[in-house]
């Protein structure tokens, strides 16, 4: 390697590892390249920011591509300015890359489909996303998210008790709603037809996409169980390029497979997780399993193709599209079945176009959604998708995939298309047709009254947030829930209200002026008359959820990142209760 | 013919040659010697998608305008790339017909269709000239090599498309001129942009390969994408 200048340490590993991630299809995309341009226009980045060549998908790949060139390349190591080969020395040079990687794309592979020569930008930004994590240059909710899929087993560091708790009620909601005590979330359970995994985000902002699924397993009869670890299919390793975490996440999925005998393996809607999953883990963990892997949407097809489950479509009575999430469907060809399903469960299936391969990201792909500090970018660029959603003339977006329900969400709300977005999982349950239940001759113990769970009636609860129109919005929908609210608008008002009227919950803002949230959260924790108050944590930053946990207290109860909608929060406050209800 | 001429004709184009083909090997075999990927996880997609079926489609993606979306709604340059790439076929194929099978552009009509041929091919080489110096987008991702490359094949064209007669009567320049810019072509080629043709196959086959197995290619298009 040439030694011009004085190269900083983590230029130097970078360089040092950049070799031993090379394999042929990396080594053919970088020298294939004919800058022909090809790709400039198939990237959603360009198209809602034009005349900035810089988003262009050859330029990104060119700023991985010159290193390449100056090390690995013959002319790009004789003649450096011939090619615009060139090395990185310092750290800002690793940040400069950090930037274009991370930031300017989110490995959609939509360049990839449309290149001419067949360069896998994806696959090249992805190996040089690892190369930048090896050395700890990623954006901040890269290494928190990572941090927790390596230390808790799952990307949003939910709780082995929080987890089970969940499932417990979501089962408890079941079984209210279906008025049978039989009806059964199975946990740990050996020998089954299916084991079932989900996204942690599930857990923590949508267990009804839970029970939505454990009541078509219940439909279907199924032979079912969830794992009280290995549970988590998603895999942070995808985004962030470390093939390491990718293969210690899904072989961890993989032996509690194993280890329950379950002979299926179905994993729930989400795009990235099915990716790596199904299509890339087993070569991220060098690891060959001896069961087989579906997507739910397959699940769910067979059942209604099959008659398992009897459907309404009538139930599903607005008009719907769909959109075809990145990683389902361009890198894992899932195309057709989510069609098939979504015409069997609704009436009114309005196409997308462009759609299938073609479809444009939601812009929250690529770990995208995890990164703050380019939300702007991000949504400044998801226009192109915003006007995509919008001249379908449907009123509800299906996709399967949780990381698209969050993008587009947030894309939604941001252009106000006034859309909702849903899931396959929520179409099918809402148009279940549940056979009568036969009565049993016993009649089963009332379930224990659960507080809260038919509101918030008799909760005294203290928000604080320093933005006025959130603390009016959250008060609003609290109070709406029978809840009495006392609003804090900083921190210290917050402690002192907190003391003086001991409120059931309190929720709480990490990023105020003054006395920072994680600064009164450690108080709270450390005050005898505050500490057994539950929190839930309600942030737009959640890159600093890390700050929280590394803190000498014990964690908060519940945690719900913003823009958060209705149901999020009161469902999470519920659950929040419910779990301080059954501590006590 | 004068010694000079057929020097260039003859040993000249063969060193050439002879060159490149030991620069191509050598560049083959470092490409070979990176590992390939390998797929664990059973196939996805639909049944009619294999890695077989994923490596033709991906190679003939070339001859499939309506393959993808940057060619299918970029028509005309996509007609450009036909006119070019048909372009350095002829030329190249003329190098080897000059010196070894003259008789060949005696046959009414060759010498009218590879003037066509290689003429039109200049004029799209001027119209890539000026998008790759005009065009923002472009600007910024061209190298010298990129610059320097297409001017040579421009020029190069020009000069074929002068020799296409081989005729001597008015002087021999142009046909010195189109034989010196082949070989140095030919020797400089591996070491440029030009030798994209090269990576091609294997860029292809290992995407084609990847998409066949995780069922996205053959890509079937909704009519109205």
């Amino acid at each position: 390697m040439p030694a011009i200048k004085e190269r900083s340490h983590k230029a130097q590993k970078v360089l040092e590892r950049f070799e031993k991630k090379l394999n042929r299809q990396i080594v053919g995309s970088l020298v294939a390249c004919v800058h022909c341009g090809m790709c400039t226009q198939s990237c959603h980045y360009v198209l809602a920011n034009p005349g900035d060549p810089t988003y262009a998908p050859a330029y990104k790949g060119d700023q991985i591509r010159k290193i390449f060139k100056r090390h690995f390349d013959w002319t790009g190591r004789v003649l450096p300015f011939w090619v615009k080969a060139k090395s990185v020395y310092t750290d800002e040079q690793l940040e400069e890359l950090k930037d274009v990687v991370f930031g300017k794309c989110t490995n959609c592979r939509r360049c990839t489909i449309n290149c001419p020569m067949g360069v896998d930008l994806a696959t090249f930004n992805r190996m040089a996303r690892g190369l930048l994590v090896s050395v700890g240059v990623m954006p901040e909710g890269v290494a928190v998210v990572s941090k927790d899929q390596w230390e808790l087993g799952n990307q949003m560091g939910v709780l082995k008790e929080d987890y089970i708790d969940t499932l417990e009620w979501m089962e408890e909601e079941m079984q209210m709603e279906l008025d049978d005590p039989q009806a059964k979330i199975p946990i740990d359970k050996k020998d089954c037809d299916v084991y079932y995994s989900i996204n942690p985000r599930e857990v923590k902002y949508d267990p009804r996409t839970i029970a939505d699924a454990a009541k078509i397993f219940y439909a279907a009869k199924e032979n079912w169980t969830m794992a009280s670890e290995g549970w988590d299919m998603t895999n942070f390793g995808l985004f962030s390029g470390d093939d390491d975490l990718g293969g210690s996440v899904a072989v961890r999925l993989y032996e509690k497979v194993e280890e329950l005998n379950a002979r299926k393996l179905v994993i729930s809607e989400c795009g990235h997780g099915y990716r790596s999953t199904r299509c890339e883990g087993q070569n991220w963990g060098k690891k060959d399993v001896n069961f087989t892997m579906e997507s739910s949407v397959i699940t769910m097809l067979d059942y209604v193709k099959s008659g398992r489950i009897q459907i309404d479509a009538g139930k599903n009575d607005k008009i719907y599209t769909y959109h075809d999430s990145c990683n389902f469907a361009r890198s894992c060809g899932m195309y057709e079945e989510p069609r098939e399903l979504l015409k069997l469960v609704v009436n009114d299936f309005r196409e997308m176009y462009p759609n299938r391969s073609e479809n444009y990201c939601c812009t929250g792909g690529g770990g995208a959604m995890s990164m703050s500090e380019y939300s702007q970018r991000r949504l400044k660029s998801a226009k192109v998708k915003a006007d995509q959603l919008k001249a379908t003339g449907a009123n509800v977006v299906v996709t399967s995939c949780h990381n698209c329900v969050d993008g587009l969400n947030d894309l939604i709300k941001h252009y106000k298309l006034g859309m909702e977005v849903t899931q396959l999982v929520n179409l099918v349950a809402e148009a279940l047709v549940l056979e009568p239940r036969v009565a049993p001759e016993e009649i089963p113990a009332a379930p224990e009254a659960v507080p809260g769970a038919d509101g918030l009636k008799g909760k005294k609860i203290l928000v604080t947030d320093d933005e006025p129109d959130f603390l009016t919005f959250i008060s609003t929908v609290l109070e709406d829930n029978e809840a009495e609210v006392i609003k804090a608008s900083s921190g210290d008002e917050a402690l002192k209200l907190a003391e003086s009227e001991q409120p059931d919950l309190i929720t709480l803002d990490l990023s105020m002026p003054g006395r920072s949230g994680i600064e009164v959260f450690e108080t709270l924790r450390k005050n005898s008359k505050t500490q057994n108050i539950p929190v839930c944590i309600i942030t737009g930053r959640p890159e600093m959820r890390k700050l929280i946990y590394d803190r000498p207290v014990p964690p908060p109860e519940g945690y719900v990142d913003k823009p958060a909608d209705e149901d999020d929060i009161v469902l999470n406050i519920r659950k929040v209760l419910k779990a301080g209800h059954e501590k006590s | 013919m004068s010694e000079f001429l057929h020097f260039v004709e003859h040993p000249l184009q063969e060193i050439a040659l002879l060159i490149m083909a030991v620069v191509y090997i050598t560049r083959l075999r470092w490409l070979m010697k990176f590992p390939a990927g390998k797929e664990r996880q059973a196939a996805t997609g639909a049944i009619d998608t294999t890695p077989r079926r994923g490596i033709i489609y991906s190679w003939m993606n070339i001859a499939n305008p309506m393959g993808m979306e940057s060619t299918r709604t970029k028509i005309f340059f996509y007609a450009q790339f036909v006119v070019f790439h048909l372009g350095v076929t002829s030329a190249i194929a003329l190098s080897f017909i000059i010196p070894y099978w003259p008789h060949v552009l005696e046959i009414p009509g060759v010498q009218p269709l590879l003037q066509f041929i290689i003429g039109a091919a200049f004029i799209v080489g001027l119209f890539r000239m000026i998008r790759r110096y005009g065009d923002k987008y472009i600007r910024a991702i061209s190298t010298p090599d990129d610059h320097f490359s297409l001017l040579l094949l421009t020029v190069w064209f020009l000069f074929a498309f002068l020799s296409v007669p081989n005729d001597t009567s008015g002087g021999e320049w142009h046909l010195v001129t189109y034989f010196i810019l082949t070989a140095f072509f030919l020797i400089y080629v591996p070491f440029s942009k030009i030798s994209h043709y090269l990576y091609y196959p294997f860029t292809r086959y290992y995407l084609g390969k990847t998409m066949g197995h995780r069922g996205v290619y053959p890509i079937e298009h909704n009519p109205r994408t």
